[in-house]
C-alpha cells in the first residue's frame, strides 16, 4: 500500500517522509517522586508524500500530544523517547519552525483576506523576489485555497462580522503555505466548522497532497462520513495507544475481523469512536443509574452494548498488535527509514530582510488601526467631547486670583483624566497582541520590530488626538495666545498620551487576562495622578517612598511642572486682596504650588520623552526576557494547561469539548453584549 | 377515522376516572399533581400540531423574506422529534414559531395548535432551552437547581418536597456525579460543557412544562456528551413529554435516538414522518444512502446547497479531481437534489399520513394546559433572589473580594500620602484634594466590578425571558445582596484613611464621612447598573461610564470652584446632578467647619474652617450637610428606578415598536401588490378574497 502518489509525474517537489517509532511521551511529575504519566506508549507509523493522514481519538487520547511531538512542539516538561526521522534523518525541529495551523485562527479581524495574505508574504518571503512575484504567489495561494470569492472580503472580529469560520481556517492555512512546506500539520482542522464548510477544507488538503505531493498530517476529532471518506491513512489512538494505523479504508475491516463490525447505516468513524471512547461507560452507567429505561429494552446483539469500552479497547489495541496491519507498518517502516531523502529545509522564520519587515508591519498595523473604530477612532471622538467639555467649563480662564487654582486644575484634569481614557483603546491593541504572539512563535519578525512599528503606526493617530485635544482647550481657556505655549502644550499631551500607551503595553505583556490589565492600568494611573503634584504639592509628599523614588518615576509630575511652568511663567495675576501688588506667576509657581524654578519646562518635557523610551525598552526587554527563559516558563506553562486540558489530563472531567481553548484576551470575559 | 375516535377515548379517559394522568411516569405524576396541587384536570400531555406555517420576515429595506414556506406537522407526548437541516434553512425560525418566539419582525400564517385548541404558550406549559448556557458560574449544580425550584415553585410547597423534586430532576437529568461542583465560569473551572447543557433542561423542566422546545442542545459537544445529552431528552420524551428540538450534525449514535425527524432545507419541507423511514425515503426518492454513512450525515450532504459553492469553488480553483462514484450526488448539484426531494416529498405517502395525523390530533380538543409561569410570591422571589446573589457575590472573587482589596490598597496609600494632614495653611488645600481625591477616584474603581454585573445580567436575560421572576425582584434582591459587601469596603477603608489622614475628630464626623462613601460607591453601582442596560456592551459600558464621571468629578467643585462653573450646562443642572458635587459639599463641610488653621505666614491670626468653606470652597454653609447625604442616598433610588424603566423599556416598548414599524412597512408593500393583484382578478372573486394582511395581523396576534 501507499506508493508514493504522482510518481510518474513531471517535476514535482520532493517529498518529505516522515517515520516515527516508539514514540512514547511522559509526563515529568513537577515533584518527581513519582514516575510521570504517560501521553503516549510506544508508537510507531510513517506520512508519506501525496498522502493525507488523520490521527483520531476520543478526547484525552493523545492525539494533539502525537501531533505536537511529531511537530516539535511538545512542551518542555514531556519527555519524548523513540526517534523522529524525515528523510531518513534524525532531526530536532525547533519550535515555530515547521508548517503547523493551531486550532485557533489568530487573524487581524480588519484585513481583507488578500491583505492579509500578502502582508503575511511581504514579511516572510525573501527580498529578493519582486513586487510582482510575490502578488503571484499571493495570488496562487488563494486560488489554492479556494478563498477568491471572499479575497476581498474582511476577515472580522468580535464587534465586526467577516468571512465564515471556514473561510478563516482556509486563511490560516494558506498562510503557512506561503513558504511552500514540504510537510504540513494541522491541529483539529474542522473544529466548530459545519459538514460543508469541514468537508471543503479536507478536500483541498486532500488536492494538496495529490497536486503539490505534500505530506499531510491532521488531528481530526468527529469527522462526519463526507470528511471520513477523504482521508488516505488513520491513525487511531485510545489512551495514548495504536488501535489501528495503515489505510484508512481498511479500517472498517480491521474492526470486523477485531469482532467489531461496523454496522451499515453508520458512519464508520463514529463507529470507531463509539468502540474506544471510554466516556460512553460512563455515560451508559450514569444512565442506567438514573433513568428506568422504561421501554427501552435494547438488542443484546450489538457487541457494545454486552462489553465497556474499556474491554473493547483493551482488545482492539492486543488485536492490532498481532494483526498483519502492524507487520505491514513495521515493515514499511523499515524500508522507508532507510531511505534517504533530501534533506529538508525548514524556513527559520523569515527571510525578508529588517528593514522590509518594518515597512511591512508598520503598514499593516497602520491599516488596522484605521479600519479598527475602537482602536483610535473612538477614543478621538472621546476626546474632542471631553476637550470641549473641559475647555467650555474653563472658558476664557483669565488672571483672577481664583484663576490660579482653576489654571492648575484644568492643568491638572488634561494630563491626568485625559491621558487616562487611553486605556479605552487596550482590548483592540490586545487583539493586535495576540497575533503578534502567534507570529512571533513561528518566528515570522523580532521583537524589535514589533515594538518599533507599533510606535511609528499609532503615531499619526496620537497626533491627530493630541492637537485636537490641544488646539480646543488651548484656544478655548485661552490662558496664552501665541504659538510656542500652544506647540508645548501639545506636544506635551502627546507625550503623555503616549506614555500611557507605552505602560499599557508592558502591562499588556504582563498580565494575564483583559480585566487584570484594566484594573492594573487603572491603579498605575491613579498612583500617577495622585503623586503628580497637583493633589499634593510635590513638597508636602510623605519623603519616603512616595516622594524619592515614585515622584521623580512619576511621568505625570514632570508633565504637570512643565505644563504649570509653560501656563504661569509670564502672566500676572489679580491678588486675594484688591488693591495688594499683582502676583506674578513665578511667584505663584513658587509659593501655591512649590515649584522650584531651577530648570526650563523643555528639561521636563525631555524627562518625560526620556521616560517614554525607556517604557518602550521595557516592553521590548520583557517580551526579551519571556523569550529567553521560555523553558522555564513553557514548563510552567504546561503545567498550567495541563491541569486545564482534558487532552493530558485523562480522567478529570473528560467527557467535553472543554479543551480550554486559550481565547484571545479580548474574548476572555465575553465582550459581547450585557443586553441583546 | 376510527383513530380518532381511540384517541379522543384516550384523552378522555383520565378525567373519567380521575387519577391517572395520561402517560406520565409515576414519578412525574406525583410531581406535576403536587405542583398543580389540584386533583388531576384531565390528560396533562401536550399534543402540537402545525398547518400551513409559512413566516414571512420584513427586512430592513421593506423586503420580505419567506423563511418557512408550508410546514405541516406534529409533535405528540412521548415522541422526541428532531428538526434537522443544513444552517440556514428555518430550523430555529420553525422552532421559535412554535414556541410563540418569533422576533416582532416576522410575521406568521397558518395555524398552530396546542391540543387542538389555539393557545398562546406560555412559560410553564412549554419550556425553551436556548444555546448558551447562561449559568451562575459560583453556584453548584445542586444549589442552581434548588434556588431556580425555589424561585418559581409555590410557597406553600414544603421545603423537603422541592428538595425532593430537585433531587428528582437531578436523577432524571444524570446529573448526580456532578451535582456538588461549581458550574465554573470563564476564570473558573467547573463542570464540563454537556453537564452546562443539561443543568440548563434541568432547570427548565423543573416546573414540568408538557412541551419541551430546544435550540441545538449539542452543538458543541463531543460525542459522547452529544449522547448523554439526547439519550436524557429521549428519556423525557418517553415520560410523557412533547420534546422538541433542532439537531445541527448529528453522530450516527445520536440520529438513532430519534423518533420523529422533522427534515428542513431553505424553508421546506423536505422530509416529515418516523426518523427511522428516512433512510427509505431518500432511496426511494433515488437517493440511497451508501453503506457505512451516517444516514444524518447522507441526508444533510443531499440537501445542503453549501455543497453546491464548495464544489463549484474547487472546481474552479483547482484541477480538481474527483474520485469517481457511483453517487448520484456526483451528477448533479444539491439544489437540484434538494427540489427533487421537495417534490418527490409532496407526493409520498408520508406527506398525506401526516397531514391526516394533524387533522386528526386537531380535531380532539384536549386540556387546556394550565399557563404557569413562577408561582413563588414576590416576596419569595426577591428572598430567593438576594439569597442566591449573595451567594454568588460572596464567592466570585472579582465580583466584591478583589475590589476590596483595590479599595484598601489604594486607601493605604492616599493615607500614607496625606499622613496626619494636621491644621496648616497649606492642609487646607490638602484636605481638600484628599476629600476630591478619595469621593472621585476611589468610587471610579468601582467600575472595576461591572464584568460581574453583566455576568449577572446575561443570567438575569434568560431567566427574565423564561419568565421566573419579574424585574422588581431583580432589582430590589441586587441592592440588597450587595448592601453587606459595600459596607464591609466602604466601612475598612473609609476606616482606614478616616484615622490616617487625620480627618476632623469627632465620631459624627467619622460616620459622616464612610456614610458618604457608601452612598457614593453605591450611586456609582448604581449608575453602572443603568448603563448596563442601555448599551450594547461591555466595552462601551465601561467607556461611557468612565466618561460620565470624568464630567461629574469636573463639575464637582473641587476643579473648579463651583461660582466659577459657568451657569448654562455646566452649573445648572449639570453640577446638581453630578454625585460628586454633593458629597465633596457634605465632607467639606464635615472636615473643615469648626477647625482652626494656621495663617500663611505664622504671625497671622488663625483661620476659621467656616470662612475657608465659604471664601476659598464657596459651599454653602447654611444647608446641613446631612441634606447633602440625603440627596446622594435618594440618588440612588432615581438610578435604580431609571435601571428598572429601561428594562422595561428595551423588554416591552422596543419590540412593540419594531413590530410596529415592519407591519407598517409590509402593509404598505402589500397594498401596493394587493391592488394590483386585486386588479386582475376577476370581480366575482373579489368578495371571497382575505386579504392576506389581514390573515397576518391576525395570526401574529394569536399565536
Amino acid at each position: 500500500m501507499g506508493e508514493m502518489a504522482g510518481e510518474g509525474e513531471a517535476p514535482q517537489q520532493p517529498g518529505a517522509i516522515l517515520v516515527w517509532e516508539d514514540l512514547t511521551a511522559v509526563v515529568a511529575n513537577p515533584g518527581g517522586r513519582k514516575p510521570g504519566r504517560k501521553l503516549l506508549q510506544g508508537l510507531s507509523g510513517y506520512a508519506l508524500p501525496g498522502r493525507l493522514l488523520a490521527i483520531m481519538g476520543p478526547s484525552g487520547s493523545g492525539k494533539s500530544t502525537l501531533l505536537d511531538s511529531l511537530a516539535g512542539r511538545l512542551g518542555r516538561n514531556v519527555v519524548l523517547s523513540g526517534r523522529v526521522l524525515l528523510n531518513g534523518k534524525k532531526r530536532r525541529t525547533d519550535y515555530g519552525v515547521v508548517a503547523y495551523v493551531t486550532q485557533e485562527n489568530v487573524l487581524l479581524g480588519t484585513l481583507t483576506v488578500r491583505e492579509t495574505i500578502t502582508y503575511s508574504a511581504h514579511l516572510r518571503l525573501p527580498c529578493s523576489l519582486t513586487k510582482e512575484e510575490i502578488a503571484k504567489v499571493v495570488e496562487t495561494t488563494i486560488d489554492e485555497m479556494g478563498l477568491e470569492d471572499c479575497a476581498d472580503g474582511l476577515v472580522g472580529n468580535w464587534h465586526m462580522r467577516g468571512i465564515s469560520g471556514g473561510e478563516k481556517k482556509r486563511l490560516c492555512i494558506s498562510l503557512e503555505l506561503l513558504t511552500k512546506p514540504p510537510i504540513l500539520f494541522l491541529d483539529e482542522p474542522t473544529s466548530g466548522l459545519d459538514s460543508a464548510a469541514a468537508f471543503f477544507i479536507i478536500q483541498t488538503l486532500r488536492q494538496m497532497t495529490r497536486d503539490g505531493n505534500k505530506t499531510i498530517i491532521s488531528s481530526i476529532h468527529q469527522p462526519s462520513s463526507e470528511v471520513f471518506a477523504l482521508f488516505d491513512d488513520l491513525y487511531l489512538l485510545s489512551g495514548g495507544e495504536t488501535v489501528y494505523f495503515g489505510d484508512a479504508k481498511l479500517a472498517t475491516k480491521f474492526f470486523s475481523e477485531a469482532g467489531f463490525p461496523c454496522p451499515v447505516r453508520r458512519n464508520p468513524s463514529d463507529h470507531f469512536l463509539r468502540c474506544i471512547n471510554s466516556d460512553f461507560d460512563r455515560v451508559n452507567a450514569t444512565l442506567r443509574g438514573s433513568m428506568k429505561r422504561i421501554t427501552e429494552a435494547e438488542s443484546s446483539s450489538d457487541p457494545l452494548l454486552r462489553l465497556g469500552t474499556m474491554e473493547i479497547k483493551a482488545l482492539l489495541i492486543d488485536k492490532y498488535k498481532s494483526s498483519e496491519y502492524a507487520m505491514m507498518a513495521k515493515r514499511k517502516i523499515a524500508e522507508i527509514s532507510k531511505i534517504e531523502g533530501f534533506t529538508v529545509e525548514f524556513l527559520k522564520g523569515s527571510l525578508a530582510s529588517w528593514w522590509k519587515q518594518l515597512r511591512t508591519l508598520t503598514s499593516r498595523s497602520f491599516i488596522n488601526m484605521c479600519r479598527d473604530i475602537g482602536y483610535y477612532w473612538l477614543r478621538i471622538i472621546i476626546y474632542i467631547v471631553v476637550s470641549l467639555c473641559v475647555g467650555s467649563i474653563y472658558f476664557d480662564v483669565g488672571t483672577s486670583y481664583t484663576a490660579i487654582l482653576a489654571r492648575a486644575s484644568c492643568g491638572s484634569f488634561i494630563s491626568g483624566f485625559m491621558t487616562f481614557m487611553s486605556i479605552g483603546g487596550f482590548p483592540s491593541f490586545l487583539e493586535e497582541m495576540v497575533v503578534f504572539y502567534h507570529e512571533r512563535k513561528n518566528g515570522h519578525y523580532g521583537v524589535a520590530v514589533y515594538t518599533l512599528s507599533n510606535f511609528l503606526s499609532a503615531f499619526p493617530f496620537l497626533v491627530a488626538v493630541s492637537i485636537a485635544t490641544a488646539s480646543i482647550t488651548f484656544f478655548m481657556v485661552k490662558a496664552h495666545n501665541d504659538f510656542p505655549h500652544y506647540a508645548y502644550f501639545a506636544i506635551s499631551i502627546y507625550t503623555g498620551i503616549a506614555i500611557v500607551e507605552s505602560i499599557m503595553m508592558v502591562v499588556a505583556s504582563v498580565v494575564p487576562n483583559f480585566l487584570m490589565g484594566i484594573v492594573a492600568g487603572a491603579g498605575i494611573m491613579g498612583i500617577v495622578m495622585m503623586t503628580a503634584g497637583f493633589f499634593r504639592l510635590l513638597r508636602d509628599l510623605p519623603k519616603p517612598i512616595w516622594r524619592y523614588p515614585i515622584s521623580y518615576m512619576n511621568y505625570g509630575a514632570w508633565l504637570l511642572q512643565g505644563n504649570y511652568k509653560n501656563d504661569f511663567i509670564g502672566a500676572t495675576f489679580d491678588p486675594l486682596v484688591p488693591g495688594d501688588p499683582k502676583l506674578s506667576g513665578e511667584f505663584v509657581l513658587y509659593d501655591t504650588f512649590g515649584l522650584t524654578l531651577g530648570h526650563s519646562k523643555w528639561i521636563d518635557l525631555l524627562i518625560a520623552v526620556i521616560i517614554l523610551i525607556v517604557y518602550r525598552i521595557l516592553f521590548f526587554l520583557i517580551i526579551k526576557f519571556k523569550e529567553s527563559t521560555t523553558p522555564f516558563f513553557r514548563e510552567l506553562n504546561a503545567k498550567v494547561t495541563s491541569l486545564r486540558k482534558p487532552s493530558f489530563n485523562l480522567r478529570k472531567n473528560s467527557f467535553s469539548l472543554s479543551n480550554g481553548t486559550q481565547h484571545p484576551m479580548a474574548l476572555q470575559e465575553g465582550l459581547s453584549s450585557p443586553l441583546p | 377515522m376510527k383513530n380518532a375516535v381511540m384517541a379522543e377515548i384516550e384523552a378522555s379517559k383520565p378525567s373519567s376516572n380521575g387519577l391517572i394522568a395520561g402517560g406520565l411516569s409515576p414519578l412525574s405524576e406525583t410531581l406535576w399533581r403536587e405542583k398543580t396541587n389540584t386533583e388531576l384536570l384531565g390528560d396533562v400531555s401536550a399534543r402540537l400540531t402545525w398547518k400551513d406555517l409559512t413566516v414571512t420576515v420584513a427586512l430592513g429595506n421593506g423586503e420580505t423574506q419567506r423563511v418557512l414556506e408550508g410546514l405541516t406537522g406534529f409533535a405528540e407526548p412521548g415522541c422526541f422529534t428532531a428538526l434537522m437541516g443544513p444552517s440556514g434553512s428555518g430550523k430555529s425560525t420553525l422552532l421559535d414559531a412554535l414556541s410563540s418566539r418569533l422576533a416582532s419582525n416576522a410575521f406568521l400564517s397558518g395555524v398552530i395548535l396546542l391540543n387542538g385548541r389555539k393557545t398562546k404558550l406560555t412559560f410553564g406549559t412549554a419550556a425553551y432551552v436556548t444555546q448558551d448556557d447562561n449559568l451562575i458560574g459560583t453556584l453548584t449544580v445542586r444549589e442552581t437547581i434548588m434556588y431556580s425550584a425555589r424561585l418559581r415553585l409555590p410557597d406553600q410547597m414544603e421545603r423537603e418536597s422541592k428538595r425532593a423534586l430537585v433531587e428528582g430532576t437531578i436523577v432524571e437529568m444524570g446529573l448526580q456525579d456532578c451535582a456538588d461542583t461549581v458550574i465554573g465560569n470563564w476564570h473558573l473551572r467547573g463542570i464540563s460543557g454537556g453537564e452546562k447543557r443539561r443543568v440548563s433542561i434541568a432547570i427548565e423542566i423543573l416546573m414540568r412544562p408538557r412541551l419541551l422546545f430546544l435550540d441545538e442542545p449539542t452543538s458543541g459537544l463531543d460525542s459522547a456528551s452529544a449522547f448523554f445529552v439526547t439519550q436524557t431528552l429521549r428519556g423525557l420524551s418517553r415520560d410523557g413529554r412533547t420534546v422538541i428540538a433542532s439537531i445541527h450534525q448529528p453522530s450516527s449514535e445520536v440520529f438513532e435516538l430519534f423518533d420523529q425527524l422533522y427534515l428542513l432545507s431553505g424553508g421546506k419541507t423536505v422530509y416529515f414522518g418516523k426518523a427511522s423511514k428516512a433512510f427509505e425515503f431518500f432511496s426511494e426518492a433515488g437517493f440511497p444512502c451508501p453503506s457505512l454513512r451516517n444516514p444524518s450525515d447522507h441526508f444533510l450532504r443531499c440537501i445542503n446547497s453549501d455543497f453546491d459553492k464548495v464544489k463549484a469553488t474547487l472546481k474552479g480553483s483547482m484541477k480538481a479531481r474527483f474520485e469517481r462514484s457511483d453517487d448520484p450526488l456526483e451528477k448533479m448539484t444539491t439544489s437540484e437534489a434538494t427540489r427533487r426531494l421537495i417534490e418527490y416529498y409532496r407526493r409520498s405517502q408520508y406527506y398525506y399520513t401526516a397531514r391526516e395525523k394533524v387533522d386528526e390530533i386537531s380535531r380532539v380538543k384536549g386540556t387546556i394546559l394550565d399557563p404557569g409561569g413562577s408561582q413563588a410570591s414576590f416576596f419569595m422571589q426577591s428572598y430567593v433572589l438576594t439569597k442566591r446573589s449573595f451567594v454568588n457575590m460572596s464567592r466570585d472573587f472579582g465580583y466584591y473580594w478583589l475590589r476590596l482589596i483595590i479599595y484598601l490598597v489604594v486607601t493605604v496609600c492616599i493615607g500614607t500620602i496625606y499622613l496626619n494632614v494636621g491644621t496648616a495653611y497649606s492642609s487646607i488645600l490638602a484636605r481638600g484634594a484628599c476629600a476630591s481625591f478619595v469621593f472621585g477616584f476611589v468610587t471610579f474603581m468601582s467600575i472595576g466590578g461591572f464584568p460581574s454585573f453583566v455576568e449577572d445580567m446575561k443570567v438575569f436575560q434568560r431567566e427574565r425571558l423564561n419568565g421566573h421572576y419579574g424585574v422588581i425582584a431583580f432589582v430590589i434582591s441586587n441592592t440588597v445582596s450587595a448592601m453587606p459587601f459595600l459596607i464591609l469596603i466602604t466601612f475598612l477603608s473609609g476606616t482606614i484613611c478616616y484615622f490616617m489622614v487625620r480627618l476632623h475628630p469627632g465620631i459624627i464626623h467619622y460616620l459622616f464621612f464612610v456614610l458618604c462613601l457608601y452612598a457614593s460607591v453605591t450611586v456609582v453601582e448604581s449608575l453602572m447598573m443603568a448603563i448596563a442596560s442601555v448599551v450594547p456592551n461591555f466595552l462601551m459600558g465601561i467607556i461611557i461610564g468612565a466618561g460620565i464621571q470624568g464630567i461629574f468629578m469636573l463639575v464637582s467643585g473641587y476643579f473648579r470652584l463651583p461660582k466659577d462653573i459657568p451657569k448654562p450646562v455646566w452649573r445648572y443642572p449639570m453640577s446638581y446632578i453630578s454625585f460628586h458635587y454633593w458629597a465633596l459639599q457634605g465632607q467639606y463641610q464635615n472636615d473643615l467647619s469648626g477647625l482652626l488653621f494656621d495663617g500663611q505666614s505664622p504671625y497671622d491670626f488663625k483661620i476659621p474652617g467656616d470662612y475657608i468653606l465659604e471664601q476659598v470652597f464657596q459651599i454653602d454653609v447654611h444647608r446641613s450637610k446631612w441634606w447633602d447625604l440625603s440627596v446622594l442616598f435618594s440618588m440612588i433610588i432615581i438610578y435604580r428606578i431609571i435601571f428598572f424603566i429601561t428594562i422595561k423599556i428595551s423588554e416591552d416598548f422596543a419590540p412593540w415598536i419594531r413590530g410596529y414599524i415592519a407591519r407598517r412597512r409590509l402593509q404598505q408593500k402589500q397594498n401596493l401588490q394587493a391592488s394590483a393583484e386585486l386588479a386582475n382578478r376577476t370581480p366575482s372573486l373579489r368578495a371571497y378574497v382575505v386579504p392576506p394582511t389581514a390573515s397576518h395581523s391576525n395570526s401574529s396576534e394569536t399565536v
